[in-house]
């Protein structure tokens, strides 16, 4: 496929991110390369994260839209489906991606999954564990690290 | 009287050169008439003397006849030899080595004579000289066959006067004692009478004595009365009314002689005693003496111009009338050449003639037998089953392997095969005026031959002696002695071979036979003088006279794509300097006079050059154009040979094309073509208008003896076309036997195969909704009794059903759809069929609603694809939930998932699994595109094979595995599905060409190139079928795909042609894609319809719109059949 009708898909979806950016999150490329995302995620309200600014960093592989963005944590977090070097746990990022789908809505689904752990389908399985066996005594770690880590 | 009728066969001894003939004045025509009678003699007797001036002894039977009256008495022999000469094998020679011209000439200067000698002269002529049968051996009278009388009546009474078994002789009423009272009688039947009854003294000796008929308007005498005299010139009986009728014109036109015989009767008579009287009939002489001569100019040469019957014309119907009348009764038939329904002959006169008395005969012949005696069962003359275009070919195919080969000259550089040489020797011989090329024993289109029976009675019938011929025209009732040879006024021909090198032979023609030995006047005032009165529209004052040279050069007409192919094989096939060949075409041609003057100037100073010119048919009709204003050289310069190649690219005779190669003036002309009768007998006469060929280059002549006659289902119509093609078409095909039984050419095998193959059922849904559409509309139509009116509308509906077939992209077109149906919006059949995708799923409606709503919007771009977030390009839709994407965009991720193995779906919607074929793309054709090109297609994904796609790449893809280089070409009607032949090939990654009349000059000849270049690749050519159908040669090539139906076989086969002929080495594979149930297979059986000519029926909508033949393949195309 003609590389450039991509890359012009990439220029007006971050367009898009700027001029009309989703409520809480925010997504700003590299100077250098426009397939590098600086992303910031705020912690959904009625969440342990809320308060919390996640950064997280976003790249648009080669094949992209054919293939999912490569989405990261760089904030650490408390999360089931999240490990500790921030790789993300998310159907739409895997098999379930779909050319139709955007930066836009790979990070208001990032987002959402804030909202609601899912410890069923784990990454960071000791998180999950815990989530699991004491959803409140976990609830609490994830506010504190949220305090400790996405607070500034 | 009866000098001047006219009968139709007098069309064929009148040429022009009659016309030369009556300007000579009389003293001239004194001696020269007697030269050429004389002339005329030398031939007929071997051997000859050389004796000019003294005739006499010649003519063994003559006796005592003064040289005075021997002049007079030769005209009649001209006249007779010409009519009347020898018929048997043996003279057949001698017949050969008169040329025609000649022989015309002399006839037409014999017959002017006749009239100018005064009449003194003609009261010296003795009847017995009359008797004299120089030119033969046949002794008049002659016996032709008897019948029985068996009520004819006494009209005496009393006894003694007959007894059976007496003789009685049969005569007209003529009173003896006062012999004066004959001349009101026409000078015809006096001179009959005087020449047929010299051997009976009782008529001879009045008619000596009567005097000259006058010249004043004849009397006509209405009384038919027949009567029977003893022996002792007694009258006794009379013949009934019905016998009467005819015979009394027999006897008074001196056409026989009856010898009566009484078979039974009462030994006393009263009066009206029931006789039966069986009856000789003898041929007079006189039959055989042409009975009309004369033309005068201002009348109308043809007597199918309207207006009264003359005199002399119903004089002529009613003699015809009689000798058929007689011919049926005494049951002698033709053995070969015409015959006539007498019924419907009789029919057609009613309706013109004035006044009619005959009583309606059988109609005849339900066998006949035409000149090579091959004989074909005619079933009423209503079915013509067998008369397609082979039958039409194979007696001009008859004796072709036994022609005569000739040698190039030796400026031709390559070698000719036996049969190309046959075909220069034959097309020499037709610029020459030879005849003998093809054996010339082909009797003439109007008459037929009859064999003079032996007389039952004879005692003994010497099986030795060859059977005596003699000819009868049934359309004018002239009877002749002499072979009625099929004549041909015109130097060239047709060459209608098939794949045989056509161009390689016109090469060799050209560089072999220069004309210089040409003559450098002659002919050409006459050819002028025809020009004027062919072509009045161009201002005489323009045309140049010719120079002194005589004409040299040769003009070559080809189409356009051909052009250089001429160039490239002349110049192959000769010696370097021999030819200088000029291609005069484009915006930029040189002038013509000066490209010849230039050639002149050359020839003085160096060897000669053959001079060719090749031009195109558009050029010359433009040249054409442009002559009518001022002037145009090529229609002024005389060329020595001009040549149409695909000549049949003129058969309208109304064309521009047609009337600009009309206009030229050349000596010697040739009409290439390998389909002559493309489709309809008249694409026939334009080329014989070309070729001057008369009288067939009438168009009311033609129109009388074939056209008429096919069209009313006669056979007639189907022979005359036969014996004019025998005598100027050289065909032959590639599986001919040479004379030693090998085929002439030795081409590698043909296998054609038929595939039918079954639609998907989408597809299948798809054609249906379609079909019905266009039949409910048809039958809407019908019942309104518009068909003829709406014949566009419903070719256009045609067309789309067509299309259907190919592919369903082809037809799912908005504007197409608007233009096409008058009920209903195109737009809405389309969307229901969205509609029928989304519902068969099970799904709602509102989103497929939404979805057409935006898509009647995309026009102004509305939609975003939900891949590249851009305008959609090629929208193509998923078509279970109508979601949307680019092409390309929807392409690339199904093709990513499958590479990864992973699940295709619905990039918006995750619906799935989805697959190529199931996406239809709306495609938008650049506004600058043809007219003929939709605004919107909305079609399935190019990569849905349709069912003939698959089978093409699938059949391909088998050829590649097992010949990886291999060519092949593919022929379709629809440049659109060339569009998508071609995607189809790019995909599966075939080199690929395409060739359609959108190509300019250059740019084919680049693609042929190409395609023949040698590759290790398989390469594909994909090819209109109408601008590649003819003359392309594509023998690297040796398969074949047929992707669609033409009306006509003889075009397709035309196609297959291109890659199944000379040159070839490989078998050719042809491949004929035919979807079961479709229309497609509506339109074989149209080609098969039994006239086999299949007219054009769904092309020239405004011709065909009153044609029933059309109509009815309209029928069949909606399954009326």
């Amino acid at each position: 496929m003609p590389l450039c009708s991509y890359e012009q898909r990439i220029i007006k979806e971050t367009e898009r991110l700027v001029a009309d950016p989703a409520p809480g999150i925010t997504a700003s490329p590299h100077d250098d390369n426009l397939r590098y995302f600086d992303v910031t995620i705020q912690g959904p309200e009625g969440s342990p994260f809320q308060n919390g600014v996640f950064r997280l960093e976003l790249f648009l592989p080669e094949e992209y839209p054919m293939a999912p963005p490569k989405v990261r944590f760089l904030t650490k977090i408390y999360h089931p489906n999240i490990d500790k070097l921030g790789r993300i746990c998310l159907d739409i990022l895997k098999d379930k991606w779909s050319p139709a789908l955007q930066i836009r809505t790979v990070l208001l689904s990032v987002q959402a999954l804030l909202s609601a752990p899912n410890p069923d389908d784990p990454l960071a399985t000791d998180v999950a564990k815990h989530y699991k066996e004491n959803e409140l005594d976990a609830q609490r770690v994830s506010r504190e690290w949220t305090e400790k880590y996405a607070s500034g | 009287m009866t000098d001047s009728g006219e009968p139709p066969a007098l069309f064929f001894t009148s040429s022009d050169d009659e016309d030369a003939a009556m300007v000579i004045d009389s003293d001239n025509l004194k001696a020269e008439c007697s030269k050429a009678a004389q002339d005329e003699q030398k031939r007929l007797f071997l051997p000859a003397e050389s004796d000019d001036d003294e005739d006499i002894p010649m003519i063994p039977q003559k006796r005592g006849s003064s040289p005075d009256i021997y002049h007079e008495n030769l005209d009649m022999e001209a006249v007779d030899i010409q009519r009347a000469s020898s018929v048997s094998a043996s003279s057949m020679s001698e017949r050969i080595s008169i040329s025609s011209d000649s022989e015309e000439e002399a006839v037409s200067r014999s017959f002017k004579k006749r009239q100018t000698v005064p009449s003194a002269k003609k009261r010296r002529l003795s009847p017995s000289l009359a008797l004299l049968s120089p030119s033969d051996n046949t002794q008049f009278p002659v016996y032709v066959g008897e019948f029985l009388v068996p009520n004819a009546w006494s009209s005496i009474a009393g006894s003694g006067y007959v007894k059976i078994n007496d003789v009685v002789k049969i005569e007209r009423d003529v009173d003896y004692s006062r012999p004066s009272e004959a001349t009101t009688k026409g000078k015809k039947k006096v001179d009959d009478k005087n020449k047929s009854n010299g051997g009976k003294k009782q008529v001879s000796l009045t008619s000596m004595l009567k005097a000259q008929p006058t010249r004043a308007p004849k009397k006509k005498t209405t009384d038919t009365i027949v009567r029977l005299v003893t022996s002792r010139g007694i009258e006794f009986g009379r013949l009934p009314q019905e016998v009467a009728w005819w015979t009394s014109k027999l006897l008074d036109l001196g056409v026989v002689e009856l010898r009566g015989k009484m078979t039974d009767c009462p030994s006393k008579l009263t009066i009206g005693t029931n006789l039966i009287v069986s009856v000789d009939v003898y041929l007079l002489r006189t039959a055989f003496v042409p009975v009309n001569v004369t033309v005068s100019d201002d009348r109308p040469r043809t007597m199918f111009e309207e207006g009264l019957e003359t005199d002399e014309e119903k004089s002529l119907r009613e003699r015809k009338s009689a000798i058929l009348r007689l011919f049926e009764v005494i049951g002698i038939r033709p053995q070969a050449g015409v015959t006539v329904d007498w019924e419907k002959s009789e029919r057609e006169h009613q309706e013109d003639a004035s006044q009619r008395t005959h009583i309606s005969h059988k109609p005849t012949k339900h066998v006949e037998v035409v000149g090579d005696g091959e004989e074909i069962e005619v079933e009423d003359g209503k079915d013509l089953s067998k008369s397609d275009l082979d039958i039409i070919y194979k007696r001009a195919q008859y004796h072709d392997k036994d022609m005569d080969e000739m040698e190039p000259a030796k400026s031709f550089t390559l070698t000719l095969r036996g049969y190309q040489k046959q075909a220069l020797f034959w097309m020499d011989s037709l610029e020459s005026g030879r005849i003998d090329a093809r054996e010339a024993n082909t009797i003439h289109p109007l008459w037929s031959e009859y064999v003079f029976p032996a007389k039952p009675d004879a005692g003994f019938i010497d099986l030795t002696e060859d059977d005596k011929l003699f000819y009868l025209n049934p359309y004018s009732g002239e009877m002749s002695l002499k072979f009625p040879r099929s004549k041909r006024n015109c130097k060239g021909g047709i060459l209608a071979d098939v794949g045989m090198g056509k161009t390689i032979m016109i090469s060799a023609l050209i560089q072999s036979k220069l004309g210089s030995d040409e003559p450098i006047d002659q002919g050409l005032s006459f050819k002028q003088r025809q020009l004027k009165l062919n072509n009045a529209f161009r201002p005489a004052k323009n045309r140049k006279t010719q120079t002194s040279s005589p004409p040299s050069a040769t003009l070559i007409v080809a189409p356009t794509s051909l052009i250089d192919q001429w160039a490239e094989e002349i110049e192959r096939s000769s010696e370097p300097g021999t030819v200088k060949i000029v291609v005069w075409h484009g915006q930029n041609r040189d002038d013509l006079d000066f490209l010849l003057e230039e050639d002149e100037d050359d020839e003085k100073g160096h060897a000669k050059l053959i001079r060719i010119i090749v031009t195109s048919y558009g050029t010359l009709a433009s040249e054409h154009a442009k002559a009518e204003k001022s002037r145009s050289a090529v229609f002024d310069v005389e060329w020595l040979r001009v040549v149409l190649d695909e000549a049949h690219s003129c058969k309208s005779r109304t064309s521009k094309t047609a009337k600009a190669v009309y206009a030229l003036r050349a000596r010697r002309r040739w009409a290439v073509t390998g389909t002559p009768i493309v489709n309809k007998l008249e694409d026939l006469y334009s080329l014989l208008k070309f070729l001057d060929f008369k009288p067939w280059s009438e168009f009311s002549f033609f129109n009388s003896f074939i056209t008429l006659p096919f069209l009313a289902r006669d056979p007639k119509g189907i022979e005359v076309v036969q014996v004019i093609l025998e005598s100027i078409l050289l065909r032959r095909e590639k599986n001919m036997l040479d004379s030693d039984g090998k085929r002439i050419v030795e081409l590698p095998p043909k296998e054609i195969t038929i595939e039918n193959l079954e639609f998907t059922s989408m597809e299948r849904k798809i054609y249906d909704s379609i079909y019905d559409s266009a039949k409910k509309n048809f039958d809407q139509l019908r019942a309104k009794g518009l068909l003829g009116k709406k014949y566009t509308h419903i070719l256009a509906m045609l067309m789309r059903l067509r299309r259907a077939v190919l592919h369903p992209n082809l037809v799912f077109t908005n504007t197409d759809e608007r233009a096409l149906s008058s009920t209903g919006d195109g737009v809405v059949d389309v969307n229901e069929m969205i509609k029928k995708f989304a519902e068969d799923e099970g799904q709602s409606n509102v989103f497929a609603k939404a979805v057409l709503a935006d898509l009647d919007d995309q026009a102004e771009g509305a939609s975003e694809c939900p891949i590249c977030l851009d305008v959609m390009e090629t929208p193509t839709i998923v078509p279970e939930c109508l979601h949307r994407c680019c092409k390309d965009c929807i392409t690339a991720y199904i093709a990513t998932c499958e590479m990864k193995g992973e699940e295709t779906k619905c990039p918006t919607c995750s619906r799935g699994p989805i697959r190529h074929s199931d996406l239809v793309e709306v495609i938008r054709p650049p506004p600058n595109s043809q007219n003929s090109q939709p605004d919107l297609i909305l079609r399935r994904n190019d990569f849905t094979l349709s069912t003939k796609l698959s089978a093409l790449i699938h059949d391909l893809q088998r050829i590649r595995s097992s010949n990886p280089a291999f060519h092949a070409v593919v022929f379709s009607q629809f440049t659109s599905f060339l569009d998508l032949i071609e995607i189809a090939l790019e995909r599966e990654k075939f080199d690929h060409y395409r060739y359609d009349g959108t190509l300019d000059l250059k740019r084919r000849q680049g693609v042929i190139t190409a395609f023949k270049q040698i590759s290790k690749r398989p390469k594909i050519l994909c090819i209109s079928l109408k601008a590649g159908g003819v003359g392309l040669n594509l023998t690297t090539a040796n398969h074949v795909f047929m992707m669609d139906c033409w009306w006509n076989s003889a075009t397709e086969n035309q196609a297959i042609d291109r890659v199944h002929r000379l040159g070839q080495d490989k078998t050719v594979y042809v491949k004929h894609y035919v979807i079961r149930n479709t229309i497609e297979e509506r339109i074989l059986l149209v080609q098969k319809r039994k006239t086999a000519l299949v007219k054009e029926a769904f092309r020239g909508a405004g011709k065909a719109k009153e044609d029933p033949d059309s109509i009815e393949n309209l029928k069949i195309m909606f399954g009326e059949n």
